[in-house]
């Protein structure tokens, strides 16, 4: 008789189980490490790059020409936005199903609403003047994020991904009545300092 | 007083395929080759529990294309889930019950 087809003890049954519960998990979910660290990093220094700029009470600390502040964020959320999709694609991945269907539904998501916020900026930026210029943009962005954040919670059943979108809105809400300069450094201490703390602490457990 | 067992499930290696399958989301379905990476086991090996799983209702087997590429997916029904739910509240049960007299004398 084989090997394979012995019956084990209860107690060993039950931790066979486990052990091959947790090894699947492990091997089917993507790691989101580079996922927090990037966007981490595109906020602490895209949104710091604009609270610079624009100063708590409107008087810049760092002059740095909007366009450039604007390019640095946009660009570093880009960067950020293809690590995710490498890294949670899971081009290769061996499961198809509802939860791939969901994936892709999920990534259309973010790629439709970010694509609304560019049109709005665009449309209606123009007739602002520059610190309200930012702060459109910085607010649109993050709302999109939060949204979808939240949405992802409801989606996987996570918690903290929610809980962690549900702040993102409320420090842009905050932000946005509180001004420019205000809404930057929330963002860029908040949701790009926790987003990096998250990152790191994932880490942290991952590697355990 | 003992719960049975199902037999179907009470095998080390048709254990782990069955846990591994149930960790699957709900409507989810992995290739061969994948399944089998994730257990170690031989595609032979694998084959034979998964056509005894097939014969008792527990597993889904479908065979498709991918371009030219033959496939196959494999996943839990819902007739598995229910098995595999089934086993791991009797072996619980089992635990429970062999530790509660012992607990007593002491």
């Amino acid at each position: 008789m084989n090997n394979d087809d012995q019956a084990l003890s209860p107690e060993e049954m039950l931790r066979l189980i486990e052990q091959q519960e947790t090894e699947t998990v492990s091997r089917l979910t993507p790691n989101p490490v580079p996922h927090y660290l990037a966007w981490g990093v595109a906020w602490f220094v895209g949104f710091g790059a604009l609270f610079l700029r624009n100063g708590l009470s409107g008087r810049p600390y760092v002059e740095i020409p909007l366009g450039v502040a604007l390019a640095l964020l946009f660009g570093l959320m880009t960067l950020a936005m293809l690590i995710s999709a490498m890294t949670m694609w899971q081009l290769g991945s061996p499961v198809r199903g509802a939860s791939q269907q969901r994936g892709t539904m999920y990534g259309f998501s973010w790629f439709f609403g970010f694509s609304a916020m560019w049109v709005i900026g665009v449309r209606f930026g123009q007739s602002l003047p520059g610190p309200e210029q930012s702060l459109l943009w910085s607010s649109l962005s993050m709302m999109v994020v939060a949204i979808l954040y939240m949405a992802g919670g409801a989606v996987w059943l996570t918690r903290w991904l929610f809980v962690f979108g549900a702040v993102v809105a409320v420090l842009n809400t905050i932000g946005t009545a509180a001004g420019p300069g205000w809404h930057a450094l929330l963002i860029s201490v908040g949701a790009g300092g926790g987003s990096i703390v998250t990152g790191l602490m994932l880490h942290r457990r991952l590697r355990r | 007083m003992t719960p049975e067992l199902d037999p179907v499930i009470h095998a080390q290696a048709r254990l782990r395929v069955v846990a591994t399958l149930n960790t699957l989301a709900d409507g989810d379905q992995i290739t061969f080759p994948g399944l089998k990476d994730l257990l170690g086991m031989t595609a032979g090996n694998l084959s034979v529990h998964l056509s005894k799983l097939e014969e008792a209702g527990y597993v889904e087997i479908v065979k498709t294309h991918r371009g030219r590429t033959p496939v196959t997916y494999v996943a839990l029904t819902h007739r598995g889930r229910a098995a595999f739910e089934g086993y791991t509240t009797a072996i619980r049960e089992l635990l429970d019950t062999a530790r509660a007299p012992a607990s007593e004398e002491t």
